[in-house]
Order: C-alpha cells, then sequence, then structure tokens
C-alpha cells in the first residue's frame, strides 16, 4: 500500500474509533445515570432496606404482581417523594449541562455559562416578586410562573438591545447581558430585604432546592426539556463549525444568526425550565462543559449528549447529598456544587498551561 | 438597690424639734412619741413616691451583655414588634417615642413614629430622637446594637425562647422604666393562665404536633423555641423536638412521622399560602393529621411575637390540640 | 467556463464609499492579482464576495448566476475563502479543522461518509498536512495554520478561491511555499483564484493577470509584465522606483528608488 492510502486508512480508523468511543461513552453515562439514580432511591432521611426499594418499584410494573409487605406511607416516599425528586434532578442537571455547553460553544468563550445572558437574574426576580405578591389564582404555581416569564423576559431584554440590525454581535450580548443582570440582581435584593417573614423561603428559592419535587413538575418541565435538547442536539454541527470565526462559519455555508437565535432560544427555554421550580443552582453549567471537554474532545456531537448525562448524574448526587449529610434537615443544594465548583477551577486553572478550550 | 434614708430623716427630726420645741416640751413622752412618729412616717411615705432620678446600675440583658441604665426611662424606643406588645400592656406607651414598621399591635401604634422597618434600623432617626432607653432582639446583635453603644445609649436584648424566659423580660422591662407593680400584677394574671392550661390539659395523651413555618422547603420550630414550649404546654408533644430551634426538615421525615396535628403559621399580608399547601398537598393525605382534618392555621402576629399575647397563643394551641377538653 | 465576475461593484463600509464601479473577472486556471495601496478596497471586494458586505450597486456573477441569489450552502460549494487572519479553535485537531470544510455538502445531520474522509485526506495531503492531522492547531507554526485553512477550503471543493493576504506575517520561505501551492493547485483543478496581495514582487511572479487599484477604483489591469512599471508605481504609490526583470523568468521586480532626490513628497514623512 502506498503511503496516501496508509494515511487515509490511518484516517479513517481514527473517525471511526473516534465515532464508536464517542457511541460507547454516551451509552455507558446512560447506563451510569440509571445506575446512580437507582442507588441513590435507596437512601434518604428515612431508612428503607435495598431491597425492599426495588420490590416496591418492580411492583408498579404493570403485570406484577408483588406480595406487599411495606406500608403506604413507605411506599409514597419511594414513589412520591424520592423518585420524581431524582428525576427532577436529573433534568435540570441535563438542562444547565448542555445551556452550559451551547453557550460557551457560541460565545467562544470558557466562562460562559447558562446564566450570563440574564436567565438567573430574570428569574429570580420573577420568584420573589411572587413571594410578595398577594395573587392567589395561580395557587402554588405564582412563584414557579413569574420566574419563568422573568427569565424570558430578561433574555428578550438582552437580545434586544445587544441586537443590531439583523445581527446579535457576541460581546455586545455579554455586555447587556451583565448590565441588565447587575440591575436585576439590585432589584431582587432589595425585594428580599423587605420580605420580612418570607426571607427563608426566598433565600431557599435563590439558592435551590428539590425540596418539594413531585410528579407534576416532572411533567411541566419534561415537555420544555425534551423540545429543547432535541433543537441543541441538532444543531451541533453548526455549533461546531462556529468555533471558527463567524465569517468562515458564513462561508462554509452556516446561517449564523439564524443559529445563534435558535441555540439562545432553546438555551434559554430549557435553563428557565430547569430553574422555575428549583431555583438558580450554580456551577453546573460551567462545571460539565469543561470537565466532559477535558476528556472526550470539542466535538458537541458527543460533547452535547455526554454533558446532559453528566449534568444529570452530577445534579443527582449533589441532590442526594443535600439532603443525606444532616437529616432531616437539608442543605440548599447551590451550597453543595458551589463546593464542588471551587475546586475544580483552581484545577482548571492550574491546567492552564495545556489549552482546554 | 435599696436606698438610705437614715441621714435626711435624722436631719429633718433636729429641724422639727427647733420648730416645735416648745410644745413638744409640753406633750408627755408617749405623745411625743406617737407625734414624732406619724410624722416620720409621712416624710416617708412621701419620699417613696418621689420620682427624683436614682441611678439604677447595671442589668444583665437576655443577650448576656451588662449595660448601665440610670435614672428611669422616659423617652423609649422599641425596635421590635414584641416588645412593642410588651411597652403598652406595662401602660408605658406615653413614654414610647419609636416603633418598628411591623408594630401594629395595639393599633394605636401604628400611628407612632417608625424608626425601623423588618431588619434595618434607621440609626440616624434613632438617635435624633434622644432615647434614654433601645429595646432590642436578637437580630440586632450584630450590627445595631453595637453602633447604638458606641453613641452611649442604653440599649436591652431581649430574646424570649421560652414562656419563663417571657415573663422574666417582662419583669426586667417593669423594673427597668419603674412600672414594677404592674409588671407584677401582669406577670401573676399571666401565669395563673398557664397553670390552668396545664392543669386542663394534664392527664391526657399528648398528639404528635408538627409546626410549619413555612412549606418549601419545610420550616418546623425544635427544642429551645418558644412554640416548643408552647406546644409542650398545650398538652401536646412537638415532632420535632430533636431539631434545632429553627430548621427544616425534608418531606420524607415528616411524613413518615405522621403528626396527628399540623399547625401552620400564616404569612403576613394574611396569605394562606403554607396552610393551603399542608391541606392540599397530596403526599400528605395518609398523615393522621390530614386524614382527621386536623390541620389549622394560626396568627404569625400572634405565634410569632413573644409578648403578653402569647399567652393566647398557650390557650389557643391548647383548644387546637385538644378539642375534646374544651367542649 | 465558470467565470467570476465583478460587473461595475460598489461597496461602502459605514457609509463611507470604499469600492466605486469596479469590474473585472477571473477565469478558471488563472491566478488574478488585486494589488494596491492600504485602504485602496482590495480587503472589502473579497469581502464583497464572499457576501460579508453588501453590494451598493452592480452585481457578482458566477457561472452567470447572480451569487446574492445562490443559499449559503450552494455559495459554500463554489467558492471557498481564506481570510486574513481566521480564527481557528486551539483544542481543534487538524483533522478536524478539514473535515469542517465539508460542512456544505453535509447539511444538518448526515455524517461523514468514506467519501468524505478521502477529501480530507486528499486534502491534508495535498497540502503537506497529512503527518500532522491529529495534532492540536494550538501546537501548530504560523505557516502551518495557514496551510490548515488551505486545506479546509480545499475540502469544500470549490470552483473558485478568494485570498485575502496569504502572505501577510509569514517568512520568505512560507510566503513563496503557500504560493507555489495555490498556483499549483489552481493549474491542476482548474480553479478561479483570486488573491489579494501588498507585495508587489510576489504578486508579479505567481499571479497571471494583476488589477490596481486605487482610492476605490480600477486604475489599470493586465498581465505583471504589462502593468508593473514604475510610472504605474509612480501613480498608484506616489513613490519613485526601479523596476527590473527578474533573472530567472524576466518578470517585474521592483526596487523602492534610494536617490533622495527621487523620493516624492507624499512618501516623505512630515518634519513637523
Amino acid at each position: 500500500m502506498t503511503t496516501q492510502q496508509n494515511q487515509l486508512n490511518a484516517l479513517e480508523n481514527r473517525v471511526t474509533w473516534r465515532r464508536r468511543f464517542s457511541i460507547f461513552s454516551v451509552a455507558a453515562m446512560a447506563v451510569g445515570l440509571l445506575v446512580v439514580g437507582s442507588l441513590v432511591l435507596t437512601v434518604g432521611s428515612v431508612h428503607i432496606a435495598f431491597r425492599q426499594v426495588w420490590a416496591i418499584l418492580v411492583s408498579h410494573l404493570p403485570l406484577v404482581n408483588l406480595e406487599v409487605n411495606w406500608s403506604s406511607t413507605t411506599d409514597m416516599i419511594v414513589t412520591g417523594i424520592r423518585l420524581p425528586r431524582i428525576i427532577l434532578a436529573g433534568m435540570a442537571g441535563a438542562a444547565l449541562g448542555v445551556a452550559g455547553a451551547t453557550y460557551q460553544g457560541l460565545f467562544r468563550n470558557p466562562l460562559a455559562d447558562p446564566y450570563l445572558i440574564g436567565v438567573a437574574q430574570g428569574a429570580a426576580l420573577g420568584a420573589v416578586t411572587g413571594f410578595l405578591l398577594p395573587w392567589t389564582f395561580l395557587g402554588g404555581y405564582l412563584i414557579p410562573v413569574l420566574a419563568f416569564l422573568g427569565a424570558l423576559v430578561s433574555v428578550s431584554a438582552v437580545y434586544l438591545i445587544a441586537r443590531v440590525g439583523k445581527a446579535i454581535p457576541v460581546t455586545t450580548l455579554i455586555l447587556a447581558g451583565v448590565a441588565i443582570g447587575s440591575f436585576l440582581i439590585s432589584l431582587t435584593s432589595y425585594i428580599t430585604i423587605i420580605s420580612a417573614d418570607k426571607m427563608p423561603g426566598i433565600l431557599s428559592w435563590l439558592m435551590g432546592k428539590f425540596s418539594m419535587a413531585n410528579w407534576e413538575q416532572v411533567g411541566l418541565i419534561a415537555p420544555f426539556l425534551v423540545v429543547g435538547l432535541a433543537v441543541i442536539f441538532i444543531f451541533a454541527r453548526p455549533l461546531n463549525v462556529m468555533q471558527l470565526d463567524e465569517e468562515q462559519a458564513e462561508q462554509l455555508g452556516i446561517n449564523v444568526e439564524r443559529t445563534k437565535l435558535i441555540l439562545m432560544a432553546a438555551s434559554t427555554l430549557i435553563t428557565a425550565a430547569a430553574v422555575c421550580f428549583v431555583g438558580t443552582i450554580g456551577f453546573v453549567g460551567i462545571i460539565i462543559p469543561h470537565a466532559v471537554r477535558l476528556i472526550w474532545g470539542p466535538d458537541h456531537r458527543t460533547l452535547l449528549p455526554l454533558a446532559a448525562l453528566s449534568g444529570a448524574i452530577l445534579l443527582i448526587l449533589a441532590d442526594t447529598a443535600s439532603r443525606t449529610l444532616f437529616p432531616p434537615t437539608e442543605i440548599p443544594v447551590g451550597v453543595i456544587t458551589a463546593f464542588l465548583g471551587a475546586p475544580f477551577f483552581l484545577f482548571l486553572l492550574r491546567r492552564k498551561k495545556k489549552a482546554v478550550f | 438597690m435599696a436606698t438610705s434614708l437614715e441621714s435626711p430623716s435624722t436631719r429633718i427630726e433636729g429641724d422639727f424639734l427647733f420648730l416645735f420645741g416648745n410644745d413638744l416640751a409640753r406633750m408627755d413622752l408617749m405623745r411625743r412619741f406617737y407625734f414624732l412618729g406619724s410624722i416620720i412616717l409621712a416624710l416617708l411615705i412621701a419620699a417613696s413616691g418621689c420620682k427624683s432620678p436614682v441611678p439604677q446600675g447595671n442589668i444583665t440583658d437576655d443577650l448576656g451583655r451588662t449595660v448601665q441604665i440610670k435614672g428611669i426611662p422616659q423617652r423609649i424606643v422599641s425596635l421590635s414588634p414584641s416588645n412593642t406588645e410588651i411597652v403598652y400592656a406595662l401602660g408605658l406607651e406615653d413614654r414610647l417615642i419609636g416603633v418598628t414598621t411591623y408594630c401594629n399591635y395595639p393599633p394605636e401604634a401604628q400611628k407612632k413614629l417608625q424608626v425601623s422597618g423588618y431588619s434595618t434600623v434607621d440609626v440616624e432617626k434613632v438617635v435624633s430622637l434622644q432615647p434614654d432607653l433601645i429595646l432590642a432582639d436578637s437580630i440586632h446583635k450584630t450590627e445595631v446594637i453595637p453602633a447604638l453603644e458606641k453613641l452611649g445609649i442604653p440599649v436591652i436584648g431581649i430574646v424570649a425562647p421560652s414562656l419563663d424566659q417571657l415573663l422574666a423580660d417582662i419583669e426586667l422591662v417593669g423594673k427597668i422604666s419603674g412600672k414594677q407593680n404592674a409588671a407584677s400584677v401582669l406577670v401573676a394574671s399571666l401565669k395563673q393562665r398557664i397553670t390552668a392550661v396545664k392543669e386542663k390539659t394534664a392527664g391526657a395523651s399528648k398528639p404528635r404536633v408538627f409546626f410549619v413555618t413555612w412549606h418549601d422547603p419545610l420550616w418546623t420550630v425544635g427544642r429551645g423555641s418558644m412554640i416548643d414550649d408552647l406546644i409542650v404546654r398545650a398538652g401536646g408533644s412537638n415532632m420535632a423536638s430533636d431539631l434545632k430551634a429553627n430548621q427544616t426538615i425534608d418531606l420524607e421525615t415528616a411524613i413518615q412521622r405522621n403528626p396527628e396535628v399540623i399547625v401552620v403559621l400564616s404569612s403576613m399580608g394574611d396569605q394562606a399560602v403554607s396552610y393551603n399547601f399542608l391541606k392540599n398537598e397530596p403526599r400528605f393525605q395518609a398523615t393522621d393529621a390530614l386524614k382527621n382534618n386536623r390541620v389549622y392555621q394560626v396568627d404569625s402576629d400572634i405565634f410569632g411575637r413573644t409578648t403578653p399575647r402569647t399567652i393566647d397563643a398557650l390557650e389557643e394551641l391548647a383548644k387546637l390540640i385538644h378539642p375534646e377538653l374544651y367542649k | 467556463m465558470i467565470k467570476l465576475e465583478m460587473q461595475g461593484i460598489s461597496l461602502s463600509y459605514n457609509h463611507a464609499p470604499v469600492v466605486d464601479k469596479v469590474s473585472f473577472q477571473v477565469v478558471p486556471g488563472e491566478m488574478l492579482g488585486l494589488i494596491g495601496p492600504n485602504g485602496c478596497g482590495k480587503t472589502s471586494i473579497i469581502k464583497a464576495l464572499s457576501r460579508v458586505l453588501p453590494l451598493r450597486s452592480g452585481k457578482i456573477q458566477l457561472d452567470g448566476q447572480d451569487i446574492n441569489r445562490l443559499s449559503r450552502s450552494q455559495m459554500a460549494k463554489l467558492i471557498g475563502v481564506v481570510p486574513q487572519n481566521p480564527l481557528m479553535p486551539e483544542t481543534f485537531t487538524v483533522a478536524e479543522v478539514v473535515l469542517l470544510g465539508r460542512t456544505p455538502h453535509l447539511g444538518l445531520l448526515r455524517h461523514e461518509s468514506a467519501g468524505d474522509l478521502k477529501i480530507v485526506e486528499w486534502a491534508m495531503e495535498r497540502t503537506g498536512m497529512s503527518t500532522l492531522a491529529s495534532r492540536k492547531i494550538g501546537e501548530l507554526s504560523g505557516g502551518e495554520r495557514q496551510r490548515v485553512t488551505v486545506a479546509r477550503v480545499l475540502a469544500q471543493e470549490p470552483v473558485a478561491i478568494l485570498l485575502d493576504e496569504p502572505t501577510a506575517n509569514l517568512d520568505i520561505n512560507h510566503q513563496t511555499a503557500i504560493l507555489d501551492l495555490i498556483r499549483d493547485l489552481c493549474k491542476e483543478r482548474n480553479l478561479a483564484v483570486l488573491i489579494a496581495l501588498h507585495d508587489l514582487n510576489l504578486a508579479a511572479q505567481y499571479c497571471d493577470k494583476l488589477v490596481i487599484l486605487k482610492g476605490g477604483r480600477l486604475f489599470t489591469e493586465g498581465t505583471p509584465r504589462q502593468v508593473i512599471t514604475a510610472e504605474n508605481i509612480l501613480a498608484v504609490y506616489g513613490m519613485n522606483s526601479l523596476v527590473y526583470p527578474h533573472p530567472e523568468n524576466t518578470l517585474p521586480v521592483v526596487l523602492a528608488s534610494n536617490k533622495a532626490d527621487n523620493r516624492s513628497n507624499n512618501s516623505r514623512i512630515s518634519e513637523k
């Protein structure tokens, strides 16, 4: 064989091997997610034996007839409290991981996170306002609805300010996001200060919690998540191409402005859905994309699904820690992720010699 | 601190002898004795009612601080709704010159000058009023109290995590402000009511009570809190007595402990958010409390403060926990 | 014959006119050089051709079709652009970047086929990057990065290639290497090549035809021998020069005149 042929084979082999490794990684991590999820189901401030947890789960499957030797309360704890909570944590983690990876790719900036263009600040202001408003027609959904709307309004404001003609220059977007974000934070702080006896509730929301997770919330968030993630995954290749500068991406056939808009909208949607019930949880959106990129490289076709899965695993573990460290009290999840985030950033800084982005 | 009247009285006696010397010389010994004695007695009575500034010395407040009070305070500022209620209960409202925006009981308190929000105190305004006594709370410990101390204003921190402490606090404020009698009377009647509740509920079984202060996440009160004390005295058992005074409890544990009675604190602004949640949350439906329809809401203006009205709270709580005893 | 034609194009940049009614064409197998002083409109024309800058008037046609009617993908399959300072992600490997050149052929979801990989491999081999295929961009030198971009453009399989000052910032050996490569590709694959250059001598050596711009207008066009003359240089650059034939191929070589009184006013730095 000629050297040409050799090298072509080498390239083909590398690509094939790469692809197989990616598929294997995604499958393995999906399995890992299931394993972690089920293990974590058996843990909680109320002690329930491992085997019993499994028995309870299995007994809910159709066509299964198991002898019931546990109380209905125990069943409810496993299937009505822990299970939806774990799923919600997983969904939020997936959303934040993917949104973070998307923003880092869109802005070509390793410090970008899902909250860069005002999502968190808008959601926080909406939620905090919901705490204080005396409206009762939405009942317990007032806060999540206002949080969701707050996030969307905030990002829209940032987008409209940053837009120049039909284009959204990236630097302007970031600056507008920072400016509006700061303004919203100041409003939120003021409202928090005057919130009197609502302050513990507000602070809990701001630091993130999964304590009241239920199946209804799961059902409400799931469609946003599925649609948003699907859209983002479809645009993985354009996101790759956009790692060149925007001019080159246009010249390669990518409609850059439209891609930016679609990816921003989808990311905002999944982030808003993730935080409106559980509050603003930090660090997941930054840590996960970096960690995945370190191991699997920058190709978004692998990066995005892996970010979703590992984000889910991370947040499930963090939530488990939050409810098992000092039972029966809960540490806000945001505190746990911050605890993990700080050393991770130090680790990243020390690796600066080798380019990580 | 006991005051001595010895030196002045011998002086007075000397003057009277000088003034009435002739008359006294003509009286016999017994009548002389009675005459002088009644004059001395009259002087003593007059002197005891005298309000001349008498230095009080050092007081130890609930925050463990030693405060020097000089004389009877005439310009009092209250930095918490609880303290305002105590001030009114002791009849000191005429001396009250500053309150917080949340001091709404009694209603007249709302007409007083407001110098503080929920936790932020307008120190300038307070100082401009030239108070000689400030009644503060535990939240003021780290910043507000040191600031006021530096300006030389006496600040007393009042924190009552139990009924006994509350009664002691009422007596303390009474003593500092020269209203010991009013304080004693009030404390005696409160004690009577407390004992009445204790006797009524003695012997009854103690249901598990879950006191909820917020629902998302669930906040409850544990040992070392006033409400824990109330629950016990009202003949109940605090489901969260193993927790700290103010702590979150996760849903699993709350449900698994199967409360028999759930009492929910209303939120400010008269919303029933937490109450509605506890009443309607499907996962609580299997608890005894929901099955027997024993979920109640109580007013945070009463249950969230430590004032004479806390005994009202005790009585209300006893009725909620043991309705069968109050038919 | 797929011609790239510029017909009377005028361009503005930030509302200031930079190009005024310029017309010329590039034919396949021909390397056309755009030369002129800084600010004469070279880069603007390249940007207009890659549809970054909109036309104020005039038409650009490729194979008789107005390029503004083409979709982005269609454009990308026809015209490849090697920009002046292309940004490349430091952590991508050479192969990954070159593979990006196949984007217009792949659409949103299709995976790279063996055929695509063949083309990528050929592009890398042709630009001498095969042995560096799995190196990260961050580890390459300036000349190597330049060649990666050329390989990426080749992977697009275009019929025309535009290059914006590809030799800026390169050492002299790399300058000639890249131009050799471009010229070979131009002839081999019958590409229409338009290249903006600031170096008159390189332009003379490599381009079949030259277009000289001055102040946004077409000054003259023709072969290097016709166009690179001391008179033209004086008219366009305001500088006196000496033009000699290259000893090896008689193509014009430009030398700046060193005699003090031969310098014009324009090129003297003001004493004030």
